[in-house]
């Protein structure tokens, strides 16, 4: 089954569960689901407007009007993140910052948390990776080079449900790459990651010693995650 | 009003507005229009998936069966059914023209399929009810590629009806009267045995023949009763699946009639979300390196004067986001202690992890360990102590809620520290709801009103709440007529409840929750505690954090209510002092057992043994029966109290932040035997939801 007709069916279902909690009710306690809080400053609220988050079809509408010109006027690093499967597009700004650990997160609730770029957690995505063990940068700068890598999903059993893959990074050449009507030359890295059950791929385009755009799975349910570094 | 009914609706199936997808590729393990494993009107050899949860409606001309099934464990499942034979008076004028009856099926797999071999079960259809419906049967099913699926079997009781080969193990006696309700073991398999058989043929990825030879007669439809035609003992048919969980026939009945079914199959163990929904936590905040800033890690904060009410506004406010409302707060320069009461969260250990993470937000470097104390009815349930440092370090490692577990230590919840900063009206004292209430009687019975809650804590552990339920639309009995139950009316009066008193008063009362000593907890509530019954109700309850094991004793003085729903005592009297001996134990795997022993509200004594499969998201679904010294003719029509009860949580649809459930108790009958009192705020499936047993299997939601 696809992910996309597995995120379809559950959109149904929570529809027709959504007609027996919302019953009209009213008191002192509410139960509904909590704003992401104080994380996400402006410039989000500003372009994460347009967020399209459809439950049906798989194709990703881009956000329209907003140009470079825009998101250059924050003065704050952006990164785009596309979650097809949610058939979600959304400019997120930075969190929390610890080392070189970058926590990205949209105003309607959802974290993506990357090291160097190499994604390792996701937040308020359903099935989300909680935690991995995943590549350096420098493992990923490695013609030829193998690593192991583990995603710690949280399976909808509500379990922790652990993959493990061994992984093999390939470098082809160099080329150009456009960001966001931005032009950047980079080296493209495909990293190759197989077990027993099957193989999934991550890409990645480093500019210099940074990752540019990426192309990283975050979960089983959810899918691969689509990363630009849109404004540093 | 409409608009609520269409909702009532939902409710009630759960939906029907489902979008599809393809069917998987293998064949769906299908129903029979009895909600059971099966073909058409016969079972088959094979099981569902573990855990799935069906509700089954069929209907063939008078005939109405609606269907709870559930897959207990990987082989054995169950299934409750109301049915209804409509034109009951068809050949006997004058007489009702309608029967309902309730039965209770069970069936165990004794083989899985494998490459050469059929996987085969044994099951008992309506096995401890009236008979209408009592069969056995042995069914055996193999698969020939991935379309058709071969099924062959022999059946007694109903089942050896037509075409028997003969009794292998003897003759099936009458079932008496007095044994209505009882687990009827001497008709068991014998009598006369017949085969029977069917295919099922997978046409399209949603479509599916399906034929079979029925071995049923239908003696009590068309020769007693004359309310069915059977003419051919060959059914056929087809069904549609609509994505993974509804599915549809429409067949060919016995040459005469047509029969519709429609059958929502639902999976307990995972989210229909995809997974834990809700918004993602804030990030936990790291402390300067203690070489950097040794300033920082300065404990003198803790002598100033404010420090304790400003530390607990602030993570007030942090928690509020959550539905985490802190109940108080004490601390050292070294350790804190919170005390939490978890409104929202349906998972103990995301709640502890996101007030862990506040907790680094708001505490001074200098405070090293957590100490989180989830409070439930105003009482530490367990306290959970965090290092701080393993916090920061853990937060972005691989496995990090493994890892964490290894450094967390769940212990009894202790005191109330004596410098807590406590209750100054910062959280609210008085609660209230207004809210449609949905109450289930059996499979398509039920009705829906509305109920008007409040509450007042006094101070923690003390609160006065109470309810008001009022009737909008249902179908439960209302007529007004009083049992004719030889034992005291205590539940049988049930028709007059609901007729006279509407609304009503259901509960006002009083109570009180404490701590009387490590792994001990207490319960006294007062007042109007059920709608029948009002009195004093106390609890003690023995469980140890890390015990699989708890027990506890129950003592209660009630007096019966009027039916008017207000708070006279003039109609019944009726008092009795009732109390129970508990042991529960958790085998595991979500697999909880119970037995209550004592004295019930009729005055009878016996035992209630029950078992329940809980799933970490909240789904519970259980089975009990009671057995006392009320003999089965005064307990009435079931012999025995019995019955089922699930519990679904709400969140499990929807994702959102909600403890708010929807469940049910069904039971066949209700009799006055083996009844016991209602009373809200019961030990032990409070607290053991912060204890580990509870705590491990989620942990892994402490990071979410």
């Amino acid at each position: 089954m696809g992910q996309g007709v597995a995120v379809k069916f559950r959109a149904g279902l929570a529809v027709a569960a959504i007609s027996v909690a919302l019953l009209p009710g009213c008191g002192s306690e509410k139960s509904e689901g909590s704003p992401l809080g104080q994380a996400v400053g402006a410039v989000a609220k500003s372009t994460i407007g347009m967020v399209t988050a459809r439950s049906k079809g798989t194709v990703v509408a881009a956000p329209a009007p907003v140009t470079r010109a825009d998101l250059e006027k924050f003065g704050l690093p952006i990164l785009r993140a596309r979650v097809a499967a949610r058939g979600a597009d959304a400019f997120v700004t930075m969190a929390d910052t610890k080392g070189n650990v970058v926590t990205w997160a949209t105003t309607d609730g959802s974290t993506f948390t990357l090291r160097d770029g190499v994604l390792i957690q996701t937040r308020g995505l359903g099935p989300d990776l909680m935690s991995a063990q995943a590549p350096s940068l420098a493992d990923l700068q490695a013609d030829g080079g193998t690593h192991r890598r583990i995603y710690y999903f949280l399976g909808e059993d509500d379990q922790p449900t652990r993959r493990t893959y061994d992984c093999t990074v390939f470098i082809t050449g160099g080329e150009t790459i456009e960001v966001f009507s931005r032009a950047h030359r980079v080296k493209r890295v495909t990293e190759t990651c197989v077990r027993p059950q099957g193989a999934i791929t991550n890409e990645f385009w480093i500019e210099g010693a940074a990752i540019r755009k990426s192309r990283q799975l975050a979960s089983g349910g959810v899918g691969f995650i689509e990363f630009e570094r849109v404004i540093d | 009003m409409l608009n609520m009914l269409c909702r009532l609706l939902a409710l009630l199936a759960f939906s029907t507005v489902l979008c599809g997808g393809p069917a998987v590729a293998e064949m769906t393990k299908s129903l029979n229009i009895n909600g059971t494993t099966g073909l058409i009107d016969m079972p088959s050899g094979e099981a569902q998936d573990d855990a799935a949860f069906t509700f089954s409606t069929a209907l063939v001309g008078p005939l109405t069966r609606a269907t709870i099934s559930f897959q207990f464990s990987e082989r054995l499942s169950g299934s409750f059914r109301f049915s209804t034979f409509r034109d009951w008076d068809t050949l006997f004028p004058g007489e009702s023209s309608k029967l309902n009856d309730r039965s209770f099926d069970i069936r165990y797999l004794l083989l899985k399929e494998s490459a050469y071999l059929p996987s085969v079960t044994v099951g008992l259809i309506d096995f401890t009810g009236q008979g209408l419906l009592s069969s056995e049967y042995v069914a055996a099913t193999k698969s020939f590629g991935d379309r058709v699926k071969v099924t062959a079997g022999l059946g007694w009781g109903r089942l050896g009806t037509d075409g028997s080969i003969g009794q292998p193990f003897g003759d099936r006696p009458a079932l008496a009267t007095s044994d209505f309700g009882k687990p009827s073991i001497d008709q068991w398999f014998r009598g006369d045995a017949a085969p029977f058989a069917g295919v099922e043929v997978k046409l399209t990825d949603r479509w599916t023949f399906k034929g079979e030879y029925s071995s049923d007669a239908y003696l009590l439809e068309d020769d007693e009763r004359g309310i069915i035609e059977r003419d051919s003992p060959f059914n056929f048919g087809f069904e549609y699946q609509k994505g993974q969980n509804t599915r549809y026939g429409i067949y060919s009945l016995y040459g005469t009639e047509v029969g519709f079914v429609f059958h929502l199959i639902l999976d307990p163990k995972n989210r229909a979300t995809g997974g834990v929904m809700g918004a993602a936590p804030v990030a936990v905040k790291a402390r300067p390196p203690r070489s950097a800033d040794p300033e920082a890690y300065d404990g003198d904060w803790v002598t100033q004067a404010d420090a304790g009410p400003l530390l607990r506004r602030n993570l007030a406010k942090r928690l509020a986001v959550d539905g985490i409302i802190v109940e108080n707060l004490a601390f050292t320069a070294s350790t804190v202690q919170i005390r939490i009461r978890n409104t929202r969260i349906d998972a103990g250990a995301q709640a502890v992890g996101r007030t862990a993470r506040a907790l680094s937000h708001v505490m001074p470097a200098s405070v090293e360990v957590f100490e989180i104390v989830p409070v439930v009815n105003g009482i530490g349930a367990s306290k959970v102590s965090i290092r701080r440092s393993d916090l920061e370090q853990l937060e972005y490692a691989a496995d990090n809620s493994t890892l964490l577990r290894d450094h967390v230590t769940i212990t009894d919840a202790g005191p109330v520290p004596a410098n807590a900063v406590g209750d100054d009206g910062l959280y609210p004292k008085f609660r209230w709801s207004l809210r449609p209430a949905f109450r289930m009687s059996e499979p398509l019975k039920g009705d829906l009103g509305l109920r008007l809650s409040a509450s007042y804590d006094i101070r923690p552990g003390l609160v006065v709440a109470g309810s008001i339920y009022g009737r909008v639309v249902g179908n439960v009995d209302r007529s007004g007529d009083p049992s004719s139950s030889v034992l005291p009316h205590v539940r049988s009066d049930s028709a007059r409840y609901a007729k006279f008193g509407d609304p009503a008063l259901e509960q006002l009362t009083l109570a009180w929750f404490a701590r009387p000593a490590p792994d001990f907890y207490s319960r006294v509530t007062v007042g109007y505690l059920e709608r029948m019954h009002a009195g004093i109700s106390g609890e003690v309850l023995w469980k140890p954090v890390d015990s699989r094991l708890a027990m506890g004793v129950e003592l209660n003085y009630t007096k019966q209510r009027d039916t008017d729903g207000q708070l006279g005592f003039g109609e019944y009297d009726y008092d009795i002092v009732t109390g129970h001996v508990s042991a529960y134990y958790d085998f595991g795997n979500g697999y909880l057992g119970q037995l209550d022993v004592g004295k019930y509200l009729a005055g009878d004594i016996g035992a209630t043994m029950s078992i329940d499969r809980v799933f970490v998201n909240g789904w519970r679904v259980g089975a009990f029966a009671t057995v006392t010294d009320a003999s089965a003719e005064d307990f009435g029509e079931g012999g025995f109290d019995k019955g089922i009860r699930f519990t679904v949580p709400l969140n499990w649809a929807l994702g959102n932040q909600s403890t708010r459930n929807f469940g049910a108790t069904l039971r066949p009958s209700t009799g006055d035997g083996g009844a016991r009192l209602e009373v809200d705020g019961r030990l032990y499936d409070s607290i053991r939801d912060y204890h580990s047993d509870a705590l491990d299997p989620e942990w892994g939601r402490v990071w979410r």
